[in-house]
């Protein structure tokens, strides 16, 4: 019984359906030489494996996970190309946050403080916590003394929101009910009007930098407060 | 994203086939960039429920083959022997990745083209007959007959037929 050498290869990478197989093994009990082929064909598969291996676990270089990486948009280096995502990511935030902006004027918050420590950690209490809770950017009311700028999920799975007010501004994460805050600006530099896009413009940067996707649209923002946050 | 985290996923092994196809890391890496990008601006055409993998081949297989026409045209425009020359003799690049060109890359070297296409897509990625015929759009009789040609070379230059 004769084996070409192209059913003999296709018997060692088991692309033979079972007849063939069948046919080509009792060749081979016949001729050991087959068996010796087969083996090297074997072997060749190991050996191409083996040598291509390193690539495989080799570190990504960052210019191919750059291109597919849109969660980590570099937004600090100065010369950059925008690329498709960023500009939607940018254009979803510019609107949240046109719209925390423009509604309304700023009121002074109320009385008790607003901000706490637990464990070391700065967290929102009092009427702040309160509007992080509560307040949705898309049906805050136009006098709200706390504004609500961006909420976003940051890369750990946490639900942040950015707020603003005349006192103070910043980004507050939720996390085992509480919500700790992650960026702060101090009110001061909200006084005067020139700052105020300083400081838009450093929580936008704080907020990219730290956001998993894209900012919530009015429709998840209010399912995110529906599930606790 | 699933789309981009898919072909993150992909991305070792894209890698892999483009060393293979261009026997160069920084070639190599120029060919997975010029695939992404042709990727994420063609992935409309890629169909849902259909296999990720297969797709990226053969885009990149195809854009090595354009490369490999113009880079034809360009040694048939100034010097023919150039291309023979510099193969896998070009120490500063050959240091971007840890792969030594050995006598498995020397071997494959010597392979044509559509042999060592074949044989990187079965052998080294894995892809059944049937499938590899499919990325390289080919009947699966050529593709044996290539595969068939292709190991028989290599294992005379590895002695491993010895």
């Amino acid at each position: 019984m004769t084996i070409d050498p192209e059913t003999l290869m296709a018997y060692a990478d088991g692309e033979l359906d079972a007849v063939s197989a069948k046919r080509v093994e009792k060749a081979i009990t016949a001729q050991p030489e087959l068996a010796a082929q087969v083996a090297a064909h074997r072997a060749l598969r190991a050996t191409l494996a083996d040598h291509f291996a390193p690539v495989v676990e080799a570190p990504l270089p960052d210019r191919l996970t750059a291109l597919l990486d849109d969660r980590v948009v570099p937004f600090q280096p100065a010369p950059r190309k925008a690329t498709v995502f960023q500009v939607r990511n940018l254009a979803a935030m510019a609107a949240a946050l046109v719209m925390g902006l423009l509604l309304g004027q700023v009121v002074s918050l109320g009385g008790s403080a607003t901000v706490g420590t637990r464990q070391g950690a700065l967290v929102a209490q009092g009427d702040l916590a309160k509007t992080l809770d509560m307040q949705l950017a898309s049906t805050q009311p136009a006098d709200a003394a706390t504004r609500i700028g961006l909420t976003f999920r940051d890369r750990e799975g946490h639900v942040c929101r950015s707020f603003e007010s005349p006192a103070l501004s910043g980004i507050a994460c939720r996390a085992e009910d509480i919500w700790r805050l992650k960026r702060t600006i101090d009110g001061d530099a909200r006084e005067m009007q020139a700052y105020r896009q300083a400081g838009s413009a450093e929580i936008i940067e704080a907020a990219q930098n730290m956001m998993a996707g894209a900012p919530m649209d009015a429709e998840a923002e209010r399912k995110a407060r529906q599930a606790g946050w | 994203m699933a789309f981009e985290r898919d072909l993150l996923a992909l991305l070792p092994r894209l890698r892999r086939f483009a060393m293979s196809l261009s026997r160069d890391a920084a070639d190599g890496d120029d060919l997975c960039q010029a695939s992404i990008e042709r990727a994420l601006k063609s992935r409309d055409q890629w169909q849902a429920g259909t296999r990720l993998d297969s797709w990226m081949y053969r885009i990149m297989r195809n854009l090595w083959i354009d490369e490999v026409r113009a880079r034809t045209r360009r040694s048939q425009t100034f010097v023919a022997e150039d291309a023979g020359l510099a193969v896998g003799n070009d120490g500063d690049r050959q240091t971007e990745m840890a792969v030594e060109i050995g006598n498995v890359g020397r071997a494959m070297e010597k392979l044509p083209d559509e042999q060592r296409e074949v044989i990187a897509l079965v052998l080294v990625e894995g892809f059944a007959y049937r499938e590899a015929a499919e990325i390289l759009d080919i009947p699966i009789g050529t593709l044996t007959s290539r595969l068939c040609r292709g190991r028989e070379a290599l294992i005379v230059h590895l002695g491993e037929a010895a």
